[in-house]
């Protein structure tokens, strides 16, 4: 099937559960390509995902697919596919029975049901274990046949909510590879998460939404650079911990070094990590530095939205 | 040709009742009529003395076990799965994200879990029938006692499941709310004298059965467990009975399809 530049627009949406606010002020308009949404746990993510799929009614602002509202609109999903982010399946049945209920919700006949279930079960590589009991897939297996049934009807928009949550580093990739597979002829797909470089495998536009709000949306370089003019922390985990602290230390770009040498550690707060990274496997092969580990304790997306929002 | 959404509902939702795993417990237990006649009569053939009154038994068991309880369990447990199921196990997003109307969803698993009941019951009340009565079966009387008991047993399985269906859209403890009003209300109310015993569901189901207001059938002369059971019952007319079942049953699932299309479901993640 053909997309058509289907996109999916918010103005002025929010959400609140009682008191407590999901999702505030929400104005965005995402076209066709892969367009990531990124944000720690609790930023809101599955609050947007669920308004743009009808499951929740906004509570204040309107969300339309195509210029339709999402919100007791069936029809939509004829156009929209929806891998939810919880595990959760019709354990009692086999991967083939699931997809072919689910696809006989759309008023296929049986013969297309069979030919898209084929397609799909095909596409995500499910096709062998297609006639087992869901019970007794990996969670790898489950998280694909999730996402088989979000595109077995060749939906023009496709919203994935955490696909590659708890999959191994094999799983993931394929599941990247499909997502990127399915992206061709102007489709449409939203994928969130709360891990940064697994959206920067899948696309280089991402909207980061952080206490319910959109931080801010763009091109991942541009959300990469306003993340470089704050310092990052490099712990190295070394024997020659003081070593490595006198040779780093009159770098111009190192802006403090502490070191601990009773725990064989040294703390860097640097400018530019991806130089700093460059010298210290330089010097580390050079002066021959027994280095046991190397963490960034603030490298992660909670640090990411704390340094934009200025904490 | 493409399928109706609420077929498409219906037919994936008997699947899911057909395999759930309450299924096999609840087949266990409408299949009890049917081990207490096969008891009944291979006691009464090891015993070639004994009398047994097939059609008092059957009555019994149809007043007794299968109306008073059985209907009542069968259509709570599958009424309140028609939507809380879907809530508990966290799979409703898979049908809310379909083009399926609602209200088609509601209708389409009702039917689903009705159509399912229907089956278990009448086949364990027939089966039932049917060795308890094996060597009269000639008898018209008991025929139509049957006819009219599989009538009860059936509007009951409807108008019951229709109320926990709208139960299980809107209450978070709809078994509890159900077991309550089942076997608290419904097994109260019904006996109080007047124009009370009518806010009961089962005082409508009642006065379907033959012997209470035709003059027809064992419970006329019922005694022990039966006339306990009719105690105070004030029939209402036959019409009347079958309008008002329709009627609520009408209500509950036009309110239950009104409640599931405005409420957001929120699972616990």
């Amino acid at each position: 099937m053909n997309g058509n530049g289907l996109t999916i627009r918010a103005e002025k949406l929010g959400k609140w559960y009682g008191n407590v606010l999901g999702l505030s002020d929400i104005s965005i308009e995402i076209g066709p390509g892969i367009t990531g949404l990124l944000g720690p746990n609790g930023a809101g993510k599955s609050t947007f995902m669920k308004l743009i799929t009808g499951q929740l009614r906004p509570s204040i602002g309107t969300v339309t697919i195509g210029g339709r509202p999402v919100w007791n609109n069936p029809e939509i999903f004829r156009r929209v596919g929806f891998c939810p982010e919880q595990d959760a399946f019709y354990d009692d049945m086999t991967g083939r029975e699931f997809l072919a209920g689910l696809l006989g919700l759309y008023g296929y006949g049986p013969s297309e049901v069979k030919e898209r279930a084929d397609r799909a079960l095909d596409f995500v590589e499910l096709t062998e274990a297609a006639d087992r009991m869901i019970r007794g897939y990996s969670r790898g297996m489950r998280q694909r046949l999730k996402i088989s049934q979000s595109l077995a009807h060749e939906p023009e928009i496709l919203i994935l909510d955490e696909p590659l949550n708890g999959l191994d580093p094999l799983s993931k990739r394929k599941v990247i590879r499909l997502i990127k597979e399915y992206r061709t002829e102007g489709r449409t797909v939203l994928v969130s998460s709360h891990v940064l470089p697994e959206i920067e495998a899948l696309t280089q536009s991402i909207v980061l939404v952080h206490q319910g709000k959109i931080l801010a949306e763009g091109d991942i370089h541009h959300i990469r650079g306003l993340i470089d003019t704050h310092p990052h922390i490099v712990e190295v985990r070394t024997e020659d911990a003081r070593k490595l602290a006198v040779r780093f230390a009159g770098e111009a770009d190192v802006l403090s070094v502490k070191f601990d040498e009773a725990e064989g550690t040294v703390l860097f707060e640097t400018r530019n990590r991806d130089r700093f990274f460059e010298r210290l496997t330089r010097t580390a092969a050079g002066e021959d530095l027994d280095i046991e580990e190397i963490t960034s304790p603030d490298d992660n997306l909670q640090s990411v939205f704390d340094y934009l929002v200025g904490k | 040709m493409p399928t109706a959404p609420f077929l498409a509902v219906y037919r994936f939702s008997v699947k899911l009742v057909r395999r759930s795993k309450r299924t096999k417990v609840f087949v266990a237990v409408a299949a009890l009529p049917v081990v207490l006649a096969l008891i009944l009569q291979i006691n009464r053939l090891a015993s070639p003395g004994l009398n047994l009154d097939g059609l008092a038994v059957f009555s019994n068991v149809v007043m007794g076990f299968s109306l008073q309880f059985l209907v009542l369990l069968l259509s709570l447990f599958y009424g309140t799965s028609v939507t809380a199921d879907e809530v508990d196990n966290r799979t409703l997003t898979y049908p809310a994200t379909r083009p399926v109307p609602k209200n088609a969803f509601i209708i389409g698993k009702y039917a689903a879990s009705v159509s399912f009941l229907l089956i278990l019951l009448l086949v364990s009340t027939i089966l039932a029938f049917l060795i308890l009565m094996v060597d009269r079966l000639s008898y018209g009387t008991a025929w139509a006692f049957l006819g009219r008991s599989l009538a009860a047993l059936s509007l009951g399985t409807i108008c019951y499941t229709a109320l926990f269906t709208l139960a299980g859209t809107f209450l978070r403890k709809s078994i509890l709310f159900g077991l309550f009003f089942c076997f608290g209300w419904e097994n109260v109310v019904q006996y109080f004298p007047g124009t009370t015993q009518k806010f009961t569901i089962m005082h409508w189901l009642k006065s379907l059965l033959p012997g209470i207001e035709a003059g027809m059938g064992p419970s006329n002369d019922g005694t022990g467990l039966l006339k306990f059971l009719l105690f105070r019952h004030e029939p209402s007319p036959v019409w009347a009975a079958i309008l008002t079942i329709f009627v609520i049953t009408a209500i509950f699932l036009g309110l239950a399809c009104y409640i599931f299309s405005r409420k957001e479901y929120l699972f616990d993640e």
